[in-house]
């Protein structure tokens, strides 16, 4: 089996890009708080500034998945068994809060219970539910990506048939022997993602909860005195404990997850397309909630960019103005523009695009290339492309700083293209799992017939390969300059450097400035805003080119 | 075969993650800061949190008088600034820090990261050199730490007025007292600081400070991370019922004796907030503007002089809401400034040795005080 | 002329081995045998898809063993029409090659006219006639043939055999038709070898 050269330098570029920085993080890591996992692990209960964590993780990612699907699936269940009026465009508005940056979900849920909406942030329990109810507005879009394919697509005979058997004669009898097992999968893979995303949540919990941290957010604020020899060693135990958890819940949920991914996919093949869909009034009143649910957010911040607080001794009163997007837009000493947020945030996800678009498809190629012969070897490639899944993105902010920067500081700190280490290693492997099956659906026999009519290889590539994937590269691009512009994680624990802003990062930024400046909210919402447009503007591109079979991610 | 390539691997894996490339890396990288060359290209970055008297106004001026370009690096409190010092040492890209107090000093002297300036220094109060009298750091701002609590509310009728900083630890005050952490604020480590000094001095013989900073998190304590989201969040009696995050769930705060002057001076001569002055229960913290190891020394100290002329360094009472670090200066009178200031009678006494020899100590005392049950 | 040398390639068991062969110009064989024996196998080896464990292959006296498919110029024509789905008939044909008379070799397998046709509303007949068509104007020495009447009926099969035997003698154009039906392989081929 030859391996080619072009599969040798991805693999190359792809250790160097990925795993190197995250193997050296670890070691520095490692060399400052000593090798015992169990001392690690242990700090965190035993410093103050982790304690309670784990069990405030654990718990809020499990409720949040609860939440999640009691949302999600009465949505999920008439979509996929209702017919309604532009049934695609109600399940684009659905899906779309997945895809929106958390920082501009965060601004939004701030608002609505802030003092410029409800204002019931006063009270405690007040942010935890908001927090979870946060959770499930990301999250509801996973139920109903997962459930509704499987809901609208059983052949009719199967319900048919129940009805007519003593067990499936009730509702209940029908939910519990056919509905539930068959929508079992499909709901314990939404449930587990849900989970993951929840737990590993960082700018949500950030702005919206009062103080408490996940792993996550507390990693994120000890990033800046890690990785120093001799100073607060503490904190690289508590970094490298809170590291090791989350790495085993994330291996744990992709394990789960691929378990769960073949027996959705044994389900399918029972697709039918006779399936006849009722209207269903009464389901308004859950889609239509559903809806509003899913908007309410980005309408929230939308709003709140043109709302400028005036106080005095005696009264606060709200006025409307663009003052928050004037300030956002212009630069002071301390604090860049917006224009140069912006810059900096579409240069970066182009040049990610550049970088893990190529890398991305070499290596799910090379994959599938060598599957037939060696299935082994295609399966330790294909779980080395995942390894910055069971990475969250402070982590791989982490092993950008104290991993590649650590090699030549004086370079990389001033190397403009340094955060896109970081979105390079966030993206890299789902434009490897998006395009994963659709290579795998191409025909082998295609290229074949093309190298015996005499085409050359980029002869092949070009006018074969690349026509037949048009719609994954489509979507494959989209969703990588959707989560580089939307990535707060890892850039928050790089970008020290005003040189280095992004749009997220300057939202985070412009929102904490202290001080009684009525216009750093706005402003922070007339950012949000610009965000929130460019990604939708992505998401309908995304839509449109989806290719119609499921399959890989989404 | 196969199994033994695995395992090898492995094992090849897991004893490089024992450290040892890190420290190949540290030994190859480490330059001594005096062999630091260092170049004036005509450009200052500070490296600060939100001072908030480092405004535009202030910073353009200097920029027209020095024809320096400014520009800021932005950090979240005292601890973030040194975080970032000690983070880039050897490879620093700031020129010069603005933010470490006599808490935090120490450990960046320790570390070498800070170069001497060469700033012309005049005029300057013995209290300002108090704690540190040298050429690595000037000193630019100074202030007593202690708390402050809601005269509305701490009235005699609902709350009475805390005698002792053990009042605090009673059932009426849980999850009401709010202090920034002294792992990352300045005035959270002052208030800190002070507190080793107040248990070692009080009427009890057998309990000290770490017993009641236990009390404290049993309590209910609401540690932040900084100063302002202690006051402007938490803290009732401030202003930070105007601002779009406000909580208000705290009513005694660890903040500054002359914070009620400033609220009055805003407001027009009316605060709710007042500065409990218990005998050592307030700490005298100097903030300094320190030269960065390897950067542009010149523009550093051109800041540094600028910061302590007399034209600027009067103002710091009405533009950074602390006192000036100049001979014979005081807060103004107007609006009640100086008024509903406090000049403790009896601060902490903490030395600077003290600190130097003990800061780290206490640190994990404090941490552990907190942590257990 | 084609010539092969003691070809050999196992795959889980031997499939063949000293398999030799001459090919004139003009000549069409045909190689029998029952379904796994490795025919497939030989003939995607003859075209280079397959590596050889052992053997030379020679094309008009240059050895073309270790060269690669596209620079053999050996056409194949699978079991199944080969057509790429995003391109019309006369795009599948264009790829064979694209200064190539369109209209004239679809004539010439019987599918005047249908140029701007898309693929998929093809029959399998059809799809063949387009693929022999394509196949053929990228002028090979030697066309190999797969199986390519096996999935369609009796009749069809029957007549597209006669007519791409006519087509191939028409045009001179060596041939390895690959089949285990020794019907189809009296009929189509000049001399039939078993495997």
């Amino acid at each position: 089996m030859k391996i080619r050269l072009s599969s040798s330098c991805a693999f190359l570029a792809y250790t160097l890009l990925v795993l190197i920085p995250l193997w050296l993080a670890l070691d520095r890591l490692i060399w400052i708080a000593g090798p015992n996992p169990i001392n690690w692990i242990g700090s965190l209960d035993e410093n103050y500034i982790s304690q309670g964590v784990v069990g405030f993780t654990f718990l809020q990612a499990l409720l949040s998945t609860i939440v999640t699907l009691i949302i999600g699936l009465p949505i999920a269940w008439q979509l996929g068994r209702h017919k309604w009026p532009m049934q695609s465009m109600m399940k684009a508005v659905l899906t779309m809060p997945f895809v929106m940056p958390s920082i501009v979900a965060a601004m939004g849920f701030m608002h609505i219970i802030g003092r410029s909406g409800l204002n019931i942030r006063a009270d405690d329990s007040t942010w935890y539910t908001t927090l979870i109810i946060a959770h499930a507005w990301f999250n509801m879009a996973l139920v109903i990506r997962f459930c509704e394919p499987v809901l609208s697509t059983l052949e009719p005979a199967f319900e048919e048939q129940m009805r007519l058997l003593p067990a499936g004669q009730t509702k209940i009898g029908r939910l519990r022997k056919l509905w539930a097992p068959l929508l079992a999968p499909s709901v314990a893979a939404a449930a587990c993602m849900t989970f993951v995303f929840s737990f590993t949540s960082f700018a949500l919990v950030r702005w919206i909860s009062l103080g408490d941290n996940t792993l996550e957010s507390v990693m994120a604020g000890l990033g800046s005195s890690a990785g120093i020899p001799n100073y607060m060693v503490s904190r690289n135990e508590i970094i490298l404990g809170a590291s090791l958890i989350q790495f085993t819940v994330l291996l744990s949920s992709l394990w789960l997850m691929s378990i769960l991914q073949q027996k959705r996919q044994s389900l399918l093949p029972q697709a039918s397309e006779k399936f006849v869909k009722t209207n269903n009034n009464k389901g308004w009143m859950i889609v239509g909630p559903g809806l509003f649910f899913a908007v309410l957010p980005l309408i929230a911040v939308f709003w709140a960019s043109f709302r400028i607080r005036n106080s005095d001794l005696s009264e606060t009163t709200y006025s409307w103005g663009t003052g928050g997007w004037e300030f956002a837009f212009s630069s002071t000493n301390s604090m860049p523009s917006a224009w140069d947020a912006l810059y900096n945030s579409l240069g970066y996800a182009s040049l990610t695009l550049c970088i893990a678009l190529p890398l991305g498809w070499t290596l799910a190629q090379t994959i599938v290339n060598v599957e037939t012969k060696r299935p082994r070897y295609a399966r330790f490639l294909d779980i080395l492309t995942m390894v910055p899944f069971a990475a969250s993105s402070v982590m791989i902010g982490l092993g950008v700083m104290l991993g590649m920067i650590r090699i030549d500081a004086e370079f990389f700190y001033s190397f403009w293209l340094t955060p896109i280490i970081a979105h390079v290693m966030i993206t890299t492997p789902f434009v490897v799992r998006i395009m994963l099956p659709a290579l795998r659906a191409i025909d082998p026999s295609y290229d074949e017939c093309a190298q015996t009519l005499g085409l050359s290889a980029w002869k092949r590539f070009f006018s074969i390969r690349l026509p037949l994937l048009r719609g994954t590269i489509l979507v494959a691009t989209i969703f990588t300059l959707a989560m580089s512009l939307g990535e707060f994680g890892a850039s928050w624990v790089i970008t020290r450097n005003s040189d280095w802003t992004t749009l997220p990062i300057m939202i985070d930024s412009l929102r904490s400035i202290p001080y009684n400046n009525s216009l750093t909210t706005p402003a922070a919402c007339a950012v949000s805003s610009v965000l929130m447009g460019i990604t939708l503007l992505l998401f309908t591109w995304a839509e449109k080119f989806r290719p119609s079979k499921g399959g890989g991610m989404f | 075969m196969k199994l033994f390539t695995v395992l090898t691997l492995c094992l090849v894996f897991v004893a490089s993650l024992s450290g040892c490339i890190s420290q190949q890396l540290d030994d190859d990288e480490q330059v001594p800061p005096s062999q630091y060359e260092w170049e004036d290209d005509g450009e200052l970055v500070i490296a600060t949190y939100d001072v908030y008297g480092l405004t535009d106004e202030l910073i353009n001026e200097f920029e027209n008088q020095s024809g320096y370009q400014v520009s800021l690096l932005k950090l979240d409190d005292a601890g973030s600034v040194l975080d970032h010092l000690l983070q880039h040492q050897g490879v620093q890209v700031a020129d010069l820090a603005i933010g470490l107090d006599n808490t935090y000093l120490q450990t960046a002297l320790d570390y070498n990261v800070l170069w001497e300036h060469s700033a012309e220094l005049t005029n300057l109060s013995e209290s300002s050199l108090l704690p540190y009298n040298g050429t690595y750091a000037a000193p630019f701002d100074q202030g007593y730490v202690c708390l402050n609590y809601d005269t509305n509310i701490v009235d005699g009728e609902n709350y009475s007025v805390p005698l002792s900083l053990w009042d605090l630890t009673s059932e009426e005050w849980r999850g009401k007292v709010a202090i920034p952490s002294p792992e990352t604020s300045s005035p959270g480590r002052a208030f800190m600081s002070a507190t080793t000094d107040y248990f070692a001095h009080d009427s009890d013989n057998v309990s000290d400070w770490t017993d009641w900073w236990n009390a404290m998190s049993a309590n209910d304590v609401i540690v932040t991370t900084g100063w302002s989201e202690a006051y402007e969040t938490h803290y009732s009696g401030g202003y930070g019922e105007w601002t779009e995050g406000y909580v208000g769930d705290a009513h005694i705060v660890v903040s500054y004796c002359h914070s009620p002057g400033v609220e009055s001076w805003s407001n027009g001569n009316w605060t709710k907030s007042a500065a409990l002055n218990l005998p050592r229960a307030s700490f005298h913290q100097v903030e300094y503007a320190t030269a960065i190891e390897g950067g542009n020394l010149a523009a550093a100290s051109a800041f540094i002089e600028y910061l302590l002329s007399p034209a600027i360094n009067s103002k710091m009472p009405i533009e950074n809401y602390m006192y000036s670090v100049l001979e014979q200066s005081d807060l103004p009178e107007e609006g009640g400034y100086r008024f509903n200031s406090v000049v403790p009678q009896q601060p902490a006494n903490v030395s600077t040795t003290d600190i130097a020899e003990n800061m780290e100590t206490w640190l994990s005392q404090w941490n552990t005080a907190m942590v257990a049950e | 002329m084609l010539e092969c040398k003691n070809l050999e390639k196992s795959f889980e068991k031997k499939l063949f081995t000293e398999f030799n062969l001459r090919l004139k110009p003009g000549e069409i064989i045909a190689i029998t045998g029952p379904s796994g024996c490795g025919k497939t196998t030989l003939l995607r080896s003859i075209c280079g898809l397959v590596e050889l464990d052992n053997g030379q292959i020679y094309l008009d006296e240059k050895e073309i063993t270790n060269i690669p498919t596209e620079q053999r110029g050996i056409g194949l024509i699978f079991q199944k029409p080969v057509l790429y789905p995003h391109l019309s008939v006369a795009g599948n044909l264009k790829l064979g090659n694209h200064k190539g008379d369109i209209a004239k070799s679809l004539e010439e397998v019987g599918m005047a006219g249908l140029q701007n046709r898309s693929v998929e509303s093809l029959s399998g007949g059809e799809g063949q006639r387009v693929a022999l068509a394509r196949a053929l104007l990228a002028e090979p020495r030697v066309l190999l043939l797969d199986e390519p009447f096996s999935s369609l009926d009796d009749e069809l099969s029957t007549k597209l055999v006669n007519e791409v035997r006519e087509i191939l003698k028409e045009r001179n154009c060596s041939a390895i038709l690959v089949t285990h039906n020794k019907v189809i392989a009296s009929n189509f081929a000049d001399s039939v070898i078993s495997l």
